[in-house]
């Protein structure tokens, strides 16, 4: 195994280009529909030019990139990426509880470096119109009820992790593709509703650069994107091993 | 059984393997023996060198194969 340097500096890798790529298709979405008529208050840009196919679009962004670096990096750390998906393994003794922390700041780091480099690259209308990306509820949403959401999205993500990847029955290869294709289905449906974050390091990389760069203020939904994911993850994980608990009683 | 590299000249001598992708008999001479790296894990978790290699008997073709010769 890799020592554990190597590991974060993959997590670093995984979640910066995680974010890079799916917050930018948000913060794109949200730059070129900018100006554009919306046909009532809970759209607010994203869904203005081909309905709920924009949200799709961004799906498959975060889908996709999730996917490649599944591939790519899930040999070396396990391509976490989410901390979430960290805390909801080692709940169920499935990580080593020393290297939950280390791994978790290498995602919280890689994703604020993604969000940064995005405002580099695009400009300050990423920051000022896009927002980088980060996630709110939309309107007309409650606080609780985007937490839930959260909730809901992040158990069926940690659902398809635990079937697809953890589990030693699960067919080899799928993992990368199915895993990235739930993200994409969440976010298609939760996008509109809680921003679809289902990652905590996902919500606090563009949180800080819109803190840093001069954008909206958002940390009072933060507890949101961290409560909300991790409850979300840890249920899922217990709930999948209860299910699978007197299978492996009886294979032992 | 013969060795089947041994046959084709014309020699006749004893087979005490047989490789695993052919099939083909061969004696010490010709017998190839490969150990292969096994690795345990993958997402979504690292992956491990399994401490024990699993070897693999091979004739000098499919060895060759093996290595991309």
């Amino acid at each position: 195994m890799a020592n554990l340097t190597k590991r974060c500096l993959a997590e670093f890798i995984g979640t910066f280009f995680l974010v890079f790529m799916g917050t930018g298709a948000a913060v794109i979405a949200l730059m070129i529909s900018n100006g554009a008529a919306t046909p009532n208050s809970f759209n607010i840009g994203i869904g203005a030019l081909g309905g709920l196919g924009d949200w799709l679009a961004i799906g498959l962004a975060f889908g996709l990139a999730i996917a490649a670096a599944i591939y790519a990096l899930g040999n070396v750390s396990g391509c976490h990426i989410n901390p979430a998906v960290t805390i909801g393994l080692w709940s169920v003794k499935k990580f080593p509880g020393r290297d939950v922390v280390p791994y978790i700041v290498s995602q919280v780091l890689g994703a604020s470096l993604g969000s940064f480099l995005l405002a580099g690259i695009i400009g300050m209308g990423a920051v000022t119109v896009g927002g980088l990306g980060a996630t709110a509820p939309f309107p007309g949403i409650g606080y609780y009820q985007a937490m839930l959401a959260e909730i809901v999205g992040t158990f069926l993500l940690m659902l398809a992790i635990m079937g697809v990847a953890v589990d030693r029955r699960a067919p080899p290869g799928f993992a990368g593709i199915i895993i990235g294709l739930t993200v994409a289905g969440v976010i298609t449906t939760v996008g509109n509703i809680s921003g679809s974050s289902l990652n905590p390091a996902r919500t606090f990389g563009p949180y800080l650069g819109d803190a840093v760069l001069g954008g909206h203020s958002l940390w009072v939904f933060l507890p949101i994107y961290i409560i909300g994911p991790v409850i979300g993850a840890v249920l899922a994980a217990v709930a999948y091993n209860y299910m699978t608990s007197e299978e492996k009683a009886i294979r032992d | 059984m013969k060795c089947y590299i041994d046959a084709l000249e014309g020699k006749d001598k004893d087979a005490v393997a047989i490789c695993i992708v052919c099939g083909m008999a061969l004696c010490m001479d010709h017998v190839k023996r490969e150990d292969v790296t096994i690795w345990e894990g993958g997402y979504p978790f690292p992956s491990e060198k399994v401490s024990k290699s699993l070897p693999r008997i091979l004739c000098p073709e499919c060895y060759a194969a093996l290595k991309g010769d």
